[in-house]
């Protein structure tokens, strides 16, 4: 029998939560690159803190683990697409700052999960806000529509538009 | 068998359809995982994640399912579908754990789907046993029963329990996240030894944040009191939300939250927690009223029998002796006063601490149901408990359980040991931890020595990793291994009560044959220095001093 290939070794794809692949336009930008005046670049965390106040237009920024996503609050209006960076996936800061962004500081544009974002991983991202997906599989709308729809039971309030079981329960009182 | 009467139902939460639709797509999702690995579609590293999710650990020998049990509360439906599960899937027996939990040790990946079919027919699962996310909430034993309760805990581990179930922020945190609720005078939850502590008070839960045991033992520190139970979820989310974006994660051994809090301060942490708290909106999180009593409400007073025969107990009890040192050591105070909670001993002479065989299991549900109000528990301790009882029933009790094995007097006694699987099963184990609880428990069979010692806590784990609590035993025992040979180190004065305590370890390490001869000379010279029959080994310990009893311990035989 072959051994079978790890998802993990499929190129990411860009999906929405709708499970659309669309193109990706927005491109990481280095450090030491120089931007535009209203480009589709995303920017390091401590770049994007230095210079988004004296930038117009609109911009993305790269959130890793370590960084602090309350710090971006200033800034939110020039921002058009936030990229959360899960570098692994045992690491879950990225389900919070996610739940941050939209609940506490209401970031209503799109946030993104890029890095080692399998589909195991999608439901939870759904429910923590996000709703475009840097995701590596072999079908990858199917892992984000299947994702969508694997729990007819949810237990509690979060950033996404699914009702808790106790809403639910208590929906005609 | 009861004889006549259809079985009592128990008086414990119930699934509605939202429960058994969660549970069903969860099992629906893990059979096509197994089916996947099975077929070689994926590989073993691959499946590990999404096995652990699902409570399937793969062993020293064979794969390992974990079973929730729900704050330790069982049904005797509950308790004879482990029987049949051990008779059909495992080796006739299965494993009651410290967390309150069921392992079946021999388990093959091809039944596991099956077996979890089987569990949600009785509204069980295996869910989040493992990995890095948030655990069973374990609770007091007698809750619900207890002469010194003050509030029942039971309504609050089940509000946690569904809050906690596949929480789409939690599921990948630092490491394990464990909550304990105690709501008596006495805490027999070991709540300050719990990743969160919660005691609940009728002015609210006092709430205690980083406790733990492992490799860097911790009391938990108080971080809040009087919490209002209304909002206890949204409290607790902010407490896992400052430990899920800041815990540790470069360390596997510096990931639990006592790290964090220990590394802040209590104090700091606790700002922490009152600023995301401040910021979070309560209302999508905190489960109304009508939830909260909705949950209330499966739990009643069982329709308690009335009167007591005094004069046939006591007849009893002066005919026969067992019975009487039964009462005694493994009877607990219960809130009506013809009515006591029974600990059934898992702890035979010889056995493995918390095993039971199949049959056993069926005895103890059937006699659940004929004396017991169809309700069990499982106690952290790895004992059984009817939590229950009407103290008429008591002899006749007594007598089914002696006959099957379960008569063992010796709840809270030195032979009442936790122990970790150990070697025996375990792959992170350094020792053996089953074998040298049996060699200490045939030391000390003698009834009568057993009940002259009194209450005494011997907590054994095979490794750093302390799943056999050996911090907070009275005497800790804990395995290691020096160049391939395996030695224990002794610890004293521990305790996970309301005095909550680490035990100290004692000088060098002792090989397993010198392990029970040590125990004996410390107990020897507690006997010798207690003041009276009343002042129990820990008290003993605490007046004295430790440097008396490591001296015996280590005294060359």
């Amino acid at each position: 029998m072959s051994t079978p290939k790890a998802n993990s070794t499929y190129d990411a794809q860009l999906v929405t939560n709708a499970g659309d692949v669309i193109p990706n336009g927005w491109r990481l930008l280095a450090d030491d690159e120089t931007h535009g005046v209203d480009g589709p670049v995303v920017l390091g965390f401590d770049r994007a803190l230095r210079e988004l106040d004296g930038l117009n237009g609109h911009y993305g920024v790269r959130i890793n683990p370590g960084d602090d996503v309350r710090l971006l609050e200033p800034f939110l209006d020039k921002l058009t697409v936030i990229e959360v960076a899960f570098p692994g996936f045992r690491d879950g800061r990225g389900y919070s700052t996610a739940r941050i962004l939209r609940e506490d500081l209401g970031y209503t544009r799109v946030l993104r999960a890029v890095g080692d974002v399998l589909r195991d991983q999608l439901f939870y991202m759904l429910r923590c806000g996000f709703d475009e997906f840097l995701v590596k599989d072999k079908d990858p709308a199917e892992a984000v529509t299947s994702a969508a729809k694997r729990f007819s039971t949810t237990y509690q309030g979060a950033a996404d538009s699914a009702r808790p079981a106790w809403a639910l329960r208590h929906a005609g009182v | 068998m009861p004889a006549t009467t259809q079985a009592p139902t128990p008086t414990m939460y119930k699934y509605d359809a939202f429960d058994h639709a969660f549970v069903r797509d969860r099992n629906k999702e893990f059979a096509g995982q197994v089916a996947r690995r099975l077929a070689g579609e994926i590989t073993e590293d691959q499946f590990k994640p999404l096995r652990l999710m699902n409570g399937l650990y793969l062993q020293l020998h064979a794969y390992m399912l974990r079973i929730a049990v729900p704050y330790g509360v069982l049904s005797s439906k509950q308790m004879r579908k482990f029987a049949h599960i051990a008779r059909t899937y495992d080796r006739d027996f299965g494993h009651f754990t410290t967390r309150q939990n069921l392992q079946f040790n021999w388990i093959k990946l091809a039944d596991a789907p099956k077996i979890l079919e089987e569990l949600a027919e009785v509204e069980m699962h295996a869910l989040q046993t493992s990995g890095n996310c948030i655990r069973n909430t374990t609770t007091d034993q007698f809750a619900g029963a207890a002469r010194d309760e003050v509030a029942d805990p039971r309504p609050w581990a089940e509000v946690i329990r569904q809050w906690s179930s596949n929480h789409p922020e939690f599921t990948f945190l630092p490491r394990k996240f464990k909550i304990a609720i105690t709501g008596a005078t006495k805490d027999r939850a070991a709540i300050r030894v719990h990743d969160i502590g919660l005691h609940l008070k009728p002015s609210g839960f006092d709430v205690y944040v980083g406790g733990g045991m492992g490799r860097t033992p911790h009391v938990a520190p108080v971080i809040k009191r009087d919490l209002n139970p209304e909002q206890l979820l949204s409290y607790l989310e902010a407490c896992l939300r400052v430990y899920n974006r800041y815990g540790r994660r470069d360390n596997i051994y510096k990931a639990r939250i006592k790290i964090l809090v220990s590394a802040l301060g209590a104090e700091e942490y606790g700002r922490q927690v009152e600023e995301e708290w401040s910021r979070l909106d309560k209302a999508k999180v905190d489960a109304p009223a009508a939830e909260v009593n909705r949950i209330k409400s499966f739990f009643p007073d069982p329709a308690f029998v009335d009167g007591f025969d005094s004069a046939a107990f006591e007849r009893a009890r002066t005919a026969d002796a067992g019975f009487a040192r039964w009462v005694k050591n493994n009877t607990n105070p219960h809130k009506r006063d013809n009515h006591v909670s029974v600990t059934i001993s898992l702890k035979p002479t010889g056995l493995p601490p918390g095993d039971a065989s199949s049959a056993q299991m069926d005895v103890m549900a059937d006699v659940a149901d004929a004396y017991g109000y169809g309700e069990l528990r499982v106690s952290h301790e790895q004992n059984i408990i009817l939590p229950h009882v009407a103290k008429n029933d008591l002899y006749t009790l007594y007598e089914k359980l002696d006959a099957a094995g379960l008569g063992t007097a010796n709840a809270g006694k030195i032979t009442d040991m936790i122990a970790c699987p150990g070697l025996d099963y375990c792959s992170l184990a350094n020792a053996r931890s089953i074998p040298l609880a049996q060699d200490i428990s045939q030391r000390f069979e003698d009834a009568k020595l057993t009940d002259q010692i009194g209450d005494l806590q011997i907590k054994i784990s095979g490794c750093i990793n302390a799943c056999g609590h050996h911090h907070v035993g009275h005497i800790g025992i804990l395995g290691v291994d020096k160049q391939g040979i395996e030695f224990y180190q002794i610890l004293l004065g521990g305790r996970a009560d309301e005095k909550a305590a680490l035990g100290q370890i004692t000088g060098k390490g002792l090989s397993a044959e010198a392990v029970p001869a040590a125990i004996e000379r410390v107990v020897r010279l507690y006997l010798d220095l207690r003041t009276s029959e009343t002042e129990r080994f820990i008290d003993t310990l605490e007046r004295v001093g430790r440097d008396a009893f490591a001296e015996a311990l280590h005294e060359h035989a």
